[in-house]
């Protein structure tokens, strides 16, 4: 069961950008009555699986923009060294009101850009690239042509990094979430690459996390190894689905579940 | 020096992230054959997948700081290298 379950995650992180730490760790809470720390610690592996899988074939296909990823790992990694230090001191449920909060407006405006014609990008033709910039090129075989695009607004997004990073300490989640909307919809990357690029570099800040939880003797191998096996098998079907797919539709799945992960962690602080 | 184009980096970094996930896949699958077996090192066979599964994004990252060093755009190997030292951080913390 946890196999399957694993390889439905494995599909949705690869396709949508996220971890799958937002359906691992309530599962294995309310569903198996792990501890939340256990719980969250299985869910940083599984992520750093996903990632892993997921960015080894989005780098090779050029999905994955590997100068972006860098650059917001920096923040993402010093965030998620600090949620993991923080992780006991801060009041949970205030965090999770205005994540929720946030997430919301983070949902209606990617659904919203979605119906409307764009695909997130600021048009650039591919050799306008400027050597070692972050703007990038790719190949979309929904549309059978190369989509250029390029990159902006990089402090702001760097801001909100540290803040994706510091859920990832803090929730077990890694990131993904809000990365994948702050370089579609800030960044003005496409939905595609904002997707495979945060699947690169979550794998980084769930490292980070983990770390500090596996000298905590939180980890359980036994059931990390098979969560793994099952995100695994799901992460390369879903590599699949997230090329040939188009932008839009992706898009607006996207934002239906980041509304329902918004409106239950809304429920949960009241 | 041979060029050391993009399409190489990027094969770099694939090769590195597969070969961490099939080195820990293997591990798992080991720990779960001697745990069915009854022997006593599947434990151990279960946490080196987890730690090497865990060590891989950090590998990942060392080939960024050789990658961006070779093709000389060496603000991105300073940011690589930054990471790099992040995770040690959090290991050590």
């Amino acid at each position: 069961m946890l196999v399957a379950f694993g390889s439905v995650i494995g599909i949705l992180g690869s396709v949508l950008g996220v971890g799958g730490g937002i359906f691992i760790v309530p599962m294995l809470v309310l569903a198996l009555g792990i501890p939340i720390h256990q719980a969250i610690a299985v869910s940083l592996v599984a992520i750093v699986a996903t990632s892993s899988a997921v960015a080894s074939v989005n780098v090779e296909r050029g999905l994955a923009n590997m100068r972006l990823g860098v650059a917001l790992e920096v923040p993402t990694a010093l965030g998620s060294i600090a949620g993991a230090l923080l992780a006991s001191r801060l009041p949970s449920n205030v965090i999770q009101l205005l994540f929720s909060l946030m997430l919301a407006a983070v949902s209606v405006s990617m659904f919203l850009k979605g119906r409307g014609s764009v695909k997130g990008a600021v048009p650039a033709a591919a050799e306008l690239r400027p050597a070692g910039g972050l703007d990038a090129a790719f190949f979309d075989p929904s549309t059978n042509s190369h989509t250029a695009y390029r990159v902006k607004n990089m402090t702001p997004a760097s801001f909100v990094s540290f803040f994706a990073g510091g859920l990832s300490g803090l929730l077990g989640v890694g990131g993904g979430i809000i990365q994948v909307p702050v370089m579609n919809l800030l960044c003005g990357v496409p939905f595609k690459a904002a997707a495979a690029t945060s699947n690169f570099l979550i794998g980084v800040s769930a490292a980070a996390s983990v770390f500090i939880y596996l000298k905590k003797g939180y980890l359980i191998p036994e059931l990390a190894s098979v969560m793994v096996i099952g995100v695994l098998l799901g992460s390369f079907a879903g590599i699949h689905i997230l090329y040939r797919a188009r932008s839009e539709k992706i898009q607006a799945a996207f934002s239906i579940f980041v509304f329902i992960v918004a409106v239950k962690m809304f429920a949960r602080v009241f | 020096m041979e060029n050391f184009s993009e399409k190489r980096f990027g094969r770099l970094i694939q090769r590195t992230l597969l070969s961490g996930v099939f080195l820990s896949l293997f591990f798992f699958l080991l720990g779960f054959a001697f745990r069915l077996s009854g022997s006593g090192s599947a434990g151990l066979l279960l946490r080196t997948g987890v730690f090497v599964l865990v060590a891989t994004p950090a590998a990942r990252v060392a080939m960024l700081v050789y990658g961006y060093w070779r093709t000389k755009e060496y603000h991105f190997a300073l940011a690589a290298f930054t990471v790099l030292a992040l995770l040690l951080v959090s290991a050590l913390i």
